[in-house]
């Protein structure tokens, strides 16, 4: 679609995390979209893309409950937008994999006993609003500038790895996150952590190695001078959010950063309330920081 | 599996190669293992192989070596993120993430040959979630995560705080096509009886 549409309509893959722990990544992103006049219609009755622990032990599994759901998002005009890193690394993933493989495609539709649908587009929701929308227009949507807010852009794992197959932007320097946040008028600090591993999924079964890996993250976020970090993943947002107590007092330091959904600052800065954004969701209390930038 | 072959004394012989194996990694990981020439360049930039006993770039030279009984009983591949990082520095090309989906497959069929029992407890409830409810339910998945691996205190604290914010749900409610997702776990057990899918 270029942005020369006036009228942009996408079905909504949320993944479950949306549903639950990350209910503010679901609002914010609905009333964001709203307010952008950007259309969103959830995909009825979609299934688990199987995260992590699926691939992890059975492709076939993983490839074919995304395959499912590209199906059953086929049935809704538009291209997929996908909130969540891990949804958007699996459902781009299986599209890639099903593509060069004939061995895999052919056992794929066996299992879902249905003729694979390839060719719809899978987005993330930073390709949404960087490329569809465009910075300009995103830009001239704003009416309440970050300025002065110093944003660290996490990007985790899977917004940009492997090579090749979200292809969102560079594999290894990506600046998708801070061209979007700058075009609503924040500042971007430059720091060591942006695309490194927080652990995910091991906050379940070994929340000791999150502990580690995601106190690293944050020191360099600090380290920064960022005042808060920006995520685009559910996962991301947890450990880096609803751990960061814990790692302040394994670690005896204090960060005190506001962890926020692209999603929330963004909408933000085209003037929705904090009850449309589920700020007061968040573990860390933004309201300190916003208060003191007069963006509260 | 015994897993005492770890602390055995490696054997290399014509005898102890085993192509065969290294045969199905391939195939299911759609990679080479043969093209690694271990560089390192993949341990480098490993987040977790602070964690590992074997760092990945030795994963691939014992699998190489046909010393596949060593990696299915340590808890390297266990601790892989899937983070892509060994995937996308690659010079070969060689997706070794792809390659620890494979290995985690192949281990997960010896019925857990590894001791790593965590996180495979955690793989299976997450699966079995699926099968039978469509979606995750993360408040489940952590409740019964902690009573099955006798943690009953694990992130206690948390759940008060996170109930509170509304991160957690209580209740839930099931697919209308939950139906479609057994045929789809039953399908895939059928092929693999049948010999059509590893």
């Amino acid at each position: 679609m270029s942005s020369e549409d006036s009228s942009l309509n996408y079905s909504y893959y949320p993944g479950c995390s949306l549903h639950a722990s990350a209910g503010e990544y679901d609002l914010s992103t609905r009333e964001l979209f709203k307010k952008l006049a950007i259309g969103l219609t959830e995909i009825p009755d979609w299934f688990c893309c199987g995260a992590t622990p699926a691939h992890n032990v059975d492709e076939l599994l993983s490839l074919s409950l995304c395959a499912k759901n590209l199906e059953l998002a086929d049935k809704i005009e538009g291209d997929v937008a996908v909130a969540c890193a891990a949804c958007f690394s699996r459902l781009k993933t299986t599209q890639h994999i099903l593509a060069e493989s004939d061995v895999k495609r052919k056992q794929v539709e066996k299992a879902i006993d249905a003729p694979l649908k390839l060719d719809g587009k899978v987005k993330h929701l930073l390709e949404i609003l960087a490329k569809d929308l465009g910075l300009e227009r995103l830009a001239a949507a704003v009416n309440k500038p970050l300025a002065g807010l110093k944003v660290a852009c996490y990007y985790g794992c899977l917004l940009t790895r492997p090579t090749d197959v979200p292809n969102m932007d560079c594999v290894e320097a990506p600046t998708i996150m801070e061209r979007v946040i700058e075009a609503v008028g924040a500042e971007t600090v430059p720091w060591t952590h942006r695309l490194e591993c927080c652990g995910a999924n091991f906050t379940l079964s070994r929340p000791g190695v999150v502990i580690q890996l995601t106190n690293a993250i944050l020191d360099s976020a600090k380290a920064a001078g960022a005042d808060c970090i920006m995520v685009g993943c559910p996962l991301c947002h947890g450990n880096l959010d609803i751990r960061q107590k814990e790692i302040e007092s394994v670690y005896k330091t204090t960060y005190n950063l506001p962890v926020f959904y692209l999603t929330q600052l963004v909408g933000l800065s085209v003037g929705l309330g904090a009850d449309k954004l589920g700020l007061d969701a968040m573990i860390v209390n933004p309201t300190p920081l916003l208060k003191s930038k007069g963006l509260a | 599996m015994d897993t005492r072959v770890k602390k055995k004394k490696m054997i290399i012989s014509q005898e102890t190669m085993d192509v065969d194996f290294v045969r199905k990694v391939e195939a299911l990981s759609g990679t080479s293992v043969r093209s690694c020439f271990q560089c390192g360049k993949c341990s480098a930039g490993c987040p977790m192989a602070t964690f590992m006993e074997h760092p990945p770039n030795r994963v691939v030279r014992l699998l190489q070596l046909g010393q596949w009984q060593r990696i299915l009983a340590g808890r390297s591949i266990w601790y892989c993120a899937s983070c892509e990082t060994c995937s996308t520095r690659c010079p070969n090309k060689v997706y070794l993430a792809s390659i620890m989906d494979a290995l985690r497959k192949l281990s997960w069929d010896a019925e857990g040959a590894s001791k790593e029992s965590y996180v495979q407890l955690a793989n299976k409830l997450f699966l079995q979630n699926i099968r039978t409810y469509g979606r995750q339910y993360e408040m489940r998945l952590a409740a019964v995560f902690n009573v099955k691996s006798g943690q009953f205190l694990k992130d206690l604290m948390l759940g008060p705080k996170l109930l509170a914010k509304g991160k957690l749900k209580m209740f839930h409610s099931k697919n209308k096509n939950l139906s479609e997702i057994e045929k789809i776990f039953t399908r895939i057990e059928e092929m693999r009886k049948k010999g059509e899918a590893l």
